[in-house]
């Protein structure tokens, strides 16, 4: 991965001195052009003419290559993470079962390694549904079939389920409910949960040793119900707020400490908040300050 | 025993492979982290015999890990297992130093037969004195040697052997009270058969003085044997 990103930077900055040398030659062939038809009216207009138009190909041009490059980088990143996601689960299943075959266990432990074969099925199938869910989320605008969404119950849910998946039962991840009872939103309510599930994971995930989570559901103006999930991990900084929400991006600091995912996650609950007529949006006083993750959503009216 | 130290950050694939090679027979031990697992490699200098090493790890990765390891002189056994299976990851696995490589998810059998493999090469290659019968722990002036888990403790402290210390106090040990000269030190012990510097021997019982030793200039249990070598009490006479 490091190689090819070395030649991939290389690539970069090829691309940029290219399309710079080019548009560099284009202008001074334009003045030369201007100089000597200076007083040639109509020749003059339409050369003039046909140089930007080509300037602006080539500065076009270099733009998109470069663009694609950085997608291509992050493409095969996000190729990493998911096997990374898939493997390792899988090698771990396929180690239990081998020794269960193999070994004379009793029955106590056997049931241990049961237990542990389910739950690295169920991350087998979280980073599957994560994967088709980004799929279909990056397609349609519009949710499909929207029906009346609970607000107040599908964050509860989420949250005693995310609380149960990590092991947290001493109130590390807590809800505060704000809403008059019954609120709803027409929507989807498996992406909703998807979405708010993201969040709260991510909350935990990137919070180290010391959860402490905070998940508030709210009124946010006459219109519209706020989800925000708080917690008091290692932040982002400002340039980065806005970048998290982008599909396959995964903040530098995270790739350093190994945390676990695909970078997909924040990606889905933009798109979720798309198709439902909202928002998503991050703040954050910086690194090492925690942050806020909002997800707003138009009320049933 | 062999000991193996499994370096791997997922805890389930960790678990399951200690079950496993305990079951073997080996005795494993878990480090999580990268540099936490190379911080103890270099300090425990040959306490073990196989490394199992994931390649993504917090610290320090697997790569990093094995290739500085090398380069601190650190020559044990590493098997990376790693969910990175293309031609380039495996290229870089062997250019940093590793002696083997296992694609995730993998057999069971194929990894304990390929350890096995891996530690009875480094059996081979540890030399001639390794048919030892004996037994592996010493007790003397309230010090204990374990030649086995290479270390010395006393007191609650301990002092960890490098293998050829441990195995040169076991020669000597094993021949308590007799004159045992350098050049047979030299060949049994180092398994070296020309006309080696026999300095070589007296540096290791300098070192192996200040360890056990009250008073490392006046020794009173590895005496020097004038014109022949050196020689091992354990009960030194009180004069």
């Amino acid at each position: 991965m490091d190689r090819s990103g070395g030649t991939r930077r290389r690539a970069v900055v090829l691309v940029w001195l290219l399309g710079a040398g080019l548009i560099a030659v284009a202008v001074a062939l334009n003045i030369s052009f201007i100089v000597v038809n200076w007083r040639a009216g109509l020749l003059l207009l339409v050369g003039v003419v046909s140089f930007v138009v080509l300037i602006g190909g080539l500065a076009l041009n270099t733009a998109f290559l470069v663009r694609e490059i950085r997608k291509s980088e992050q493409h095969d990143a996000f190729i990493h993470a998911v096997t990374h996601e898939l493997k390792t689960p899988l090698a771990s299943i396929k180690l239990y079962l081998q020794t269960l075959q193999q070994r004379e266990l009793d029955s106590a432990r056997r049931g241990e390694l049961i237990d542990t074969m389910l739950e690295d099925s169920e991350r087998l199938q979280q980073t599957i549904d994560q994967i088709l869910l980004a799929g279909k989320t990056g397609d349609a605008r519009r949710v499909d079939n929207p029906t009346d969404v609970d607000v107040a119950e599908v964050v509860g849910e989420c949250v005693h389920l995310a609380g149960k998946r990590h092991h947290l039962t001493n109130g590390e991840v807590s809800l505060v409910d704000r809403l008059p009872c019954g609120t709803r939103v027409l929507g989807d309510r498996d992406e909703l949960v998807a979405a708010v599930t993201n969040l709260v994971d991510n909350a935990i995930k990137y919070s180290g040793d010391r959860v402490k989570v905070v998940v508030e559901v709210a009124s946010a103006g006459a219109r519209r119900v706020a989800i925000s999930v708080r917690d008091q991990g290692i932040g982002i900084t400002s340039v980065e707020l806005k970048r998290v929400f982008r599909r396959f991006y995964r903040l530098p600091d995270a790739l350093q400490s190994r945390v676990r995912g695909t970078g997909v996650g924040l990606s889905i609950v933009r798109a979720v908040a798309r198709r439902h007529g909202g928002r998503a949006y991050a703040e954050s006083r910086g690194a090492g300050q925690g942050s806020t993750f909002t997800l707003e959503l138009p009320l049933k009216t | 025993m062999s000991r193996v130290l499994i370096v791997e950050d997922e805890d389930h694939l960790a678990a399951g492979l200690k079950l496993n090679l305990e079951a073997e027979g080996y005795d494993a031990e878990v480090e999580e982290d990268g540099q936490v697992a190379f911080d103890r490699l270099v300090a425990s200098g040959g306490l073990f015999d196989a490394v199992l090493l994931d390649v993504m790890l917090p610290g320090l990765d697997g790569f990093e890990v094995v290739r500085r390891l090398r380069a601190a002189g650190q020559f044990v056994p590493v098997m990376l297992l790693t969910a990175r299976s293309e031609r380039d990851d495996v290229l870089r696995g062997f250019e940093a130093g590793a002696d083997d490589y296992l694609p995730k998810p993998f057999d069971l059998s194929i990894l304990l037969v390929r350890l096995q493999g891996l530690l009875r090469r480094h059996t081979w290659l540890r030399g001639t004195y390794q048919e030892d019968e004996g037994p592996d722990q010493f007790a003397f002036a309230g010090k204990l040697l374990d030649f086995r888990a290479q270390v010395l403790r006393w007191d609650g402290a301990e002092q960890p052997l490098t293998l050829m210390e441990a195995t040169l106090l076991r020669y000597l040990v094993r021949r308590e009270g007799q004159a045992v000269a350098r050049k047979a030190l030299l060949e049994e012990v180092w398994g070296v058969r020309e006309d080696t510097d026999t300095r070589t021997v007296d540096n290791f019982i300098a070192r192996l003085r200040r360890y056990l030793e009250a008073e490392p200039s006046h020794p009173r249990h590895l005496l020097t044997v004038r014109g022949v070598g050196y020689r091992f009490l354990a009960e030194p006479d009180e004069q």
